[in-house]
This record gives structure tokens, C-alpha cells and sequence, in this order.
């Protein structure tokens, strides 16, 4: 055997338990679940051992005619209003804690937090804070902006229960992408910036002119990563709004998905693969959208 | 012949060993553990002492039940018998997951066990699909704060006895002691409307059993609804009702002293006599308010074999020892449910006198298990008609709709999805 021949069996059979895991839990599934949306495959048909009968894109059809399905893809669409100031915040947070100064520890730790509470918990908290007799109103009403007369429960309202959540995806996020933009500004090089600063650069030019540039590939990550959070949000807006929240103001596209393929013995696999096929296909739309932005910029 | 002779003990052999094999079956119950494993095992020890070829594996499923039902069968791994509620049994037997009982239970055993509406309730196009295994009544006892009530001017005596009174009740109470009167029932942990059953309470209908079709437009449909949506809008009720399951809403807003009453069953008072000792002690119990028809409604937990149970005799045996009169009798002395065994009503345990809530709301309400009927059964595609019908209420509580808006937009949704 040629050594060349060798050394890429070598590199195959190193590869192979990843790739049968890739096969098994990714590939086939995102295979299976795609062919699946355009077959027929409810409940009565699992129950009776057939097989999904192939129905071309009636499914799609049923989706685009479902008001429900229209209003989950629209919030879910809504949802990414989440992204640009999540990205900003967790961007300024990481530049004020990646600092060596007193302290920094535990603030670090402490924007973390939330990316490791349990929703149950989390849900438990806002809960009592969005209240109509919550925190958040009791605050408002401090600062005199609300009277008792004027309050109302942040997730009982239609026009303010989607940005009441989308807080707690900022809380709950935050600390993530901070991170991940703490490990971004860690890898640029301290003389890069000296050099700035002894070219005459302010702190803001050098942020801006130097360090952001040298970041776009983490900048890139977490903001694909946060648009796909933002499009497939589901835990929180179960959790706060079970039902999808007044006048469905709340119910996303996933939780469409959700209850068609896992809400009770109703389910329906063809309709629910179908609806994630969309969200994928919206996901990938806007991923492509990031890329080319990134790539006009750089140009 | 010693070749003849030498075969025969063979299969003689062979026959014992078959005949001595024990079969395993595995039951799912739902959302007992820890809080009843004794009573479980006990109970399951009992079974496997008497019938001393099966063996009982039993697990505790809570969250995800029903997925993890789906995701056994599709392994070919099904349990034998599993706890449902009566939504859940409905809509797994219309889609053919279930064994129909009676094909394993005689029917005239089933009605010798059981009394009719517990098992009517789990009865599927004719047919059962579950053995009754306990219950419980929505208007089964008025759980009530002692303080506030007496603040709004009640006694026990002047305390509501119909519908009617209950919503002038609620306003009462808000009025003269700022916190809320009564909550009423609008969905529950999954989602389903609880609202129709104040129409029920009113003998007004739900829909044509038959065709399916909806039957609740009728000016009468519209006038109850009106009713609560105008409490509703005068802020006697709280915002969150539209959001929270009722009993979830109930339980936080009373044990905070910010609710005078719960119309519902005993199950409530353990829940506040576990989370605030004080206000049990000023907990009373009063017999529970009925809509115009006198009928209360409720609801239940039963015992089904799978389609896809590989030990459905087996099964129906252990089904059958779990859900008999001495067995539901020992969990009713446990925990407030309401036995659905011909034969509780007459047990002692109800008829006790006792100063404590918990008590004397078993004795109200336990042997009313001949009395347990939801009014209505769920329809085939319910989580679709369902959802609707609770966004058209939301929208006429929210004043998106007029109540009649709201109820014939339902009424068309539902017959046009009704038979998908």
C-alpha cells in the first residue's frame, strides 16, 4: 500500500466515529425530516403502521393558508429585532469585563448566570416581574411614568408580551455572546492596539477602527448564532405564554412545529416537518444575507 | 418406545417450563412519584402475591408522557398499561392506539366494577378504552378564606349556591376587600378550553355528538359569555386567567391571601395546607355553586392497554386489580380523589366527622364518584378545534370580538376542521 493511500485511510478511520455519529443524529434526520414534509404522516397512520404517503407540497400549501402558522412565522420574524441589541450589549459587556481590574471575576461570572439558570426558574422570576402588580411595574410607577390606573401585565398585552420576552432572551443570552466575545478580543494582539494608541488613535477609534475589524469573524458567528436563537426561540415563550400569548402576539413558528408534532396524540409529522423545513429555509435566507453584508463590508 | 417415551418427557419438560415463565408487564403512571410510591408498590407487591406469574415493572412518567408512549411504540418497546386522562384517552383511541377493553374485560364485569359515567367517560365511538381508575368533581367544593369572605359581608349560610350568585359573589368581594372573589376555569395545563363547562352548567349544549358539528351560538351561548367577559372587562377577574391554567392561577393567587375562593376539589387544601399552614387554618369548605342544569362536572384518570402491548391479558388483569373498589378506596385515603368503584360510596372513610377541611371535603365530595361526567367529550382533531376556539374567547375577553363575533367564528372553524 502507498504510503499516500495509507495515510488517508488513517485519517478516514480517525474521522469514521464522527462521521457515524454526523450520519446518524444529523444527516439522516435533517434527510428523513425534509422528505417527510412532503408526505401525509398523521397520527392514525403511525398508530396503523403505515408508511408516510408522499403528497408533493400540499403541506406547504396547507401552511400558507393556516392564519396560525402565518402569524408564528411573522413573530418568529419579529423575534430578530432581538439580535442587533443582544450583539450589542453582549459586545460592550465583554469590552468591560475583558479589563484587568478588581472585581472583574465575579462580574464576568455574574453575566453568566442566566446562561446556566433553568427556564422553570427563569420563568418562575419574570413572572413576578412582568406582572401587573410585578417588579417591573412597581419600578415604573416609582419613576411616576405608570399610575395604578395605567398598569397592566407586560405578557397579558398584545402589543407588549413578544418584547417582554424577547428581554428575557436578552437576559438569558447575553452572557453567552459575551463569551464568546471575550475569547474574540483575547486573540487580538496587544501590540496591534499599543500601535493605535501611539499612532494618536482615542479609545473609540481603536475600538472601532481596529479591534472590531480583527472580530468580524466572532462577530459573524454570534450574530448567525443568535439569529437562528431568535427564529427557533421556544423555551421561554412556552414557558411565560404557554397558550402563545394574548391575541397569539406570542406564538412563534416553532411552537407551530411543537404542538403539530408533539402536542398529544394529534400529531401530525408531515405538517410539522413541513413548518421546520420553512424555518431552515428562512434560517439559511438570512445566514446568506449575514454572509454577503460581511463580505460588502470587507470589501 | 424409550425414543416415544424420551419426546414425551421432553415436551412435558418443555410445557413446564413455558407454564412456569413469568411474564413481565410495565405500567406508566403519571405524575405520582414520589409523593405515592408507597402506595404503588404496596399495591403492585399485592398483585404480583396474588397472581404469582407477572410481575409488575412500574416508572413514573410526567412531563413527557405522551411523547415518550409514542417514541416506545415506534421502538416496539410499548408499556402493557399506562395512567391517561380523558382527553388523552379520547384522542388516542380515535387515532387507534388503544385496546378496546371490553375485548379483554366482559362488559358486564366492567359495569359490575365501575359505575356508568366514569366509564362512559373513557368510552370512545361505543367502545371503552380505559378502566376508571380514580376522579374528581370541578364543582365539587367551594374552598374558601374565612377572613375574607366574612369581609364582604358573607357567612356561611349566605355563601353562593348558583352561578349566578358565585359572579355577584366575586364582585362583592372585590369590592369591599380589594382582592379577587373567584377565578373562573378558562384553560387547563394544556391548553383546552374549561370555559364550555359553564355552558354545560347551564344545560346549554356543546356540539352534536353525532356530526360533530358545534352547537354553542344560541343566544343563550352569547348572553352566559357576555357575562363573565363584562366581570371580566370591570377587572373582577385577573388579567393572567387568560394565560394561566385556572387551578396553577387559583392556587398562587389564594395561598397569597389575594383570592377569597376556590370552586374546584378537595385536591386544592392539600396544596394549601402544604404551602401556608396560616391560611389553612382559616380555610373552610362550603358546598360547591351549580350552574342553571344542577349538574357538576369533572373529570378523571383511567387505566389503558396499548395497541401495541405485547401482554394485553396480562395487562387487563393488573388494570383491573389497580382500579377495584379496595384499591381506590386505600388511594382515596390517602389523597382527596373521588373512587369511580362501584361500592365507595358507602365506605365509613366518607362519612366521618371531622373539623378538617381535607376531611370534610373527602366526605363532600368522595362518594359522588356515579356523578363524574366532563359534559363534554373531546372531539376527533381536538388540539386543532381547541385552539381555536380558545383564541376566539381570548379575543372576545381581550374585546377583539363581540362575544357572538367570537363564538360563531369559532362555531365555523370548528365544523370546517371537525372531521379532518
Amino acid at each position: 500500500m502507498q504510503n499516500k493511500t495509507r495515510t488517508a485511510l488513517i485519517a478516514y478511520a480517525f474521522l469514521a466515529p464522527a462521521l457515524i455519529l454526523l450520519a446518524v443524529f444529523t444527516f439522516y434526520p435533517v434527510i428523513y425530516g425534509s422528505y417527510l414534509g412532503f408526505t401525509e404522516y398523521k397520527a392514525a397512520n403511525f398508530a396503523a403502521g403505515e408508511a408516510p404517503r408522499f403528497i408533493g407540497l400540499q403541506n406547504f400549501i396547507n401552511l400558507f393558508q393556516d392564519e396560525l402558522f402565518l402569524k408564528g412565522l411573522w413573530n418568529s420574524v419579529k423575534y430578530i429585532a432581538i439580535v442587533p441589541a443582544l450583539q450589542i450589549a453582549a459586545l460592550a459587556i465583554a469590552v468591560a469585563v475583558n479589563r484587568k481590574l478588581p472585581f472583574m471575576s465575579f462580574f464576568r461570572a455574574a453575566y453568566y448566570i442566566p446562561v446556566i439558570t433553568s427556564i422553570a426558574t427563569a420563568a418562575v422570576m419574570w413572572d413576578w416581574i412582568f406582572q401587573k402588580e410585578g417588579t417591573l411595574n412597581w419600578v415604573l410607577m416609582g419613576l411616576n411614568f405608570i399610575n395604578e390606573k395605567t398598569a397592566f401585565g407586560w405578557l397579558n398585552n398584545e402589543h407588549t408580551a413578544i418584547w417582554a420576552l424577547m428581554l428575557v432572551t436578552f437576559w438569558r443570552g447575553f452572557g453567552y455572546y459575551m463569551v464568546l466575545y471575550m475569547g474574540g478580543l483575547q486573540a487580538v494582539p496587544e501590540e496591534v492596539e499599543e500601535a493605535a494608541y501611539l499612532d494618536g488613535a482615542t479609545p473609540f477609534q481603536t475600538f472601532w477602527l481596529v479591534i472590531v475589524p480583527m472580530m468580524r469573524p466572532t462577530l459573524l458567528l454570534c450574530s448567525l448564532l443568535s439569529t437562528f436563537a431568535a427564529i427557533r426561540v421556544l423555551d421561554e415563550v412556552v414557558a411565560l405564554t404557554p397558550g402563545g400569548g394574548p391575541l397569539n402576539s406570542t406564538y412563534t413558528a416553532l411552537m407551530y412545529v411543537y404542538q403539530k408534532a408533539f402536542d398529544g396524540f394529534n400529531f401530525d409529522y408531515g405538517m410539522a416537518s413541513a413548518a421546520g423545513l420553512i424555518i431552515a429555509v428562512l434560517g439559511i435566507g438570512l445566514s446568506v444575507v449575514q454572509f454577503r453584508l460581511n463580505k460588502e463590508d470587507r470589501a | 418406545m424409550l425414543k416415544k417415551a424420551l419426546m414425551v418427557s421432553a415436551a412435558l419438560g418443555m410445557g413446564l417450563g413455558f407454564a412456569q415463565q413469568k411474564v413481565e408487564i410495565e405500567f406508566w403512571s403519571w405524575y405520582l412519584s414520589p409523593k405515592f410510591d408507597n402506595y404503588l408498590k404496596d399495591t403492585i407487591k399485592d398483585f404480583e402475591a396474588k397472581n404469582p406469574g407477572i410481575t409488575v415493572k412500574w416508572f413514573d412518567k410526567q412531563d413527557t408522557m405522551v411523547q415518550d408512549l409514542i417514541a416506545s411504540i415506534n421502538l416496539g418497546k410499548a408499556p402493557d398499561v399506562v395512567n391517561l386522562n380523558i382527553p388523552d384517552t379520547f384522542s388516542a383511541a380515535q387515532n387507534g392506539f388503544l385496546t378496546d377493553i371490553s375485548t379483554l374485560t366482559p362488559m358486564s364485569e366492567l359495569k359490575s366494577q365501575f359505575w356508568d359515567n366514569p366509564l362512559n367517560n373513557f368510552t370512545v365511538n361505543g367502545k371503552p378504552y380505559g378502566y376508571p381508575w380514580y376522579g374528581w368533581l370541578n364543582e365539587g367544593v367551594m374552598v374558601y378564606n374565612s377572613d375574607l369572605v366574612k369581609k364582604a359581608g358573607y357567612t356561611e349560610k349566605t355563601l353562593p349556591k348558583t352561578n349566578d350568585q358565585l359572579l355577584a359573589f366575586a364582585k362583592k368581594v372585590k369590592d369591599r376587600t380589594g382582592q379577587y372573589g373567584w377565578i373562573p376555569n378558562f384553560i387547563d395545563a394544556g391548553g383546552a378550553p374549561l370555559f364550555h363547562g359553564f355552558f354545560y352548567a347551564d344545560g346549554l349544549p356543546i356540539y352534536d355528538e353525532k356530526t360533530g358539528k358545534a352547537q354553542f351560538t344560541s343566544s343563550k351561548h352569547v348572553a352566559l359569555l357576555k357575562k363573565y367577559v363584562d366581570m371580566y372587562k370591570q377587572g373582577y377577574f385577573p388579567e393572567d386567567m387568560l394565560r394561566k391554567e385556572a387551578f396553577q392561577l387559583s392556587m398562587e393567587l389564594y395561598n397569597q391571601g389575594k383570592l377569597a375562593s376556590i370552586v374546584g376539589g378537595p385536591q386544592a387544601l392539600t396544596r394549601i395546607k402544604d404551602a401556608n399552614k396560616d391560611l389553612y387554618g382559616k380555610t373552610k369548605v362550603a358546598e360547591a355553586p351549580l350552574g342553571k342544569s344542577g349538574r357538576a362536572t369533572g373529570g378523571g384518570m383511567d387505566l389503558v392497554i396499548p395497541a401495541a402491548s405485547k401482554h394485553k391479558k396480562e395487562a387487563a388483569q393488573f388494570a383491573e386489580f389497580l382500579s377495584n373498589n379496595i384499591n381506590q378506596m386505600k388511594f382515596a385515603k390517602i389523597v382527596a380523589i373521588v373512587p369511580t368503584s362501584k361500592g365507595a360510596e358507602k365506605d365509613p372513610f366518607f362519612k366521618q366527622e371531622s373539623n378538617d377541611p381535607i376531611i370534610q371535603a373527602s366526605g363532600m365530595v368522595g362518594a359522588s364518584g356515579r356523578f363524574i361526567d366532563p359534559g363534554f367529550n373531546p372531539p376527533k382533531n381536538s388540539s386543532v378545534l381547541y385552539k381555536n376556539l380558545v383564541d376566539n374567547l381570548e379575543a372576545a375577553f381581550l374585546g377583539k370580538k363581540t362575544p357572538k363575533q367570537a363564538l360563531d367564528d369559532a362555531a365555523a372553524f370548528w365544523n370546517a376542521n371537525v372531521n379532518k
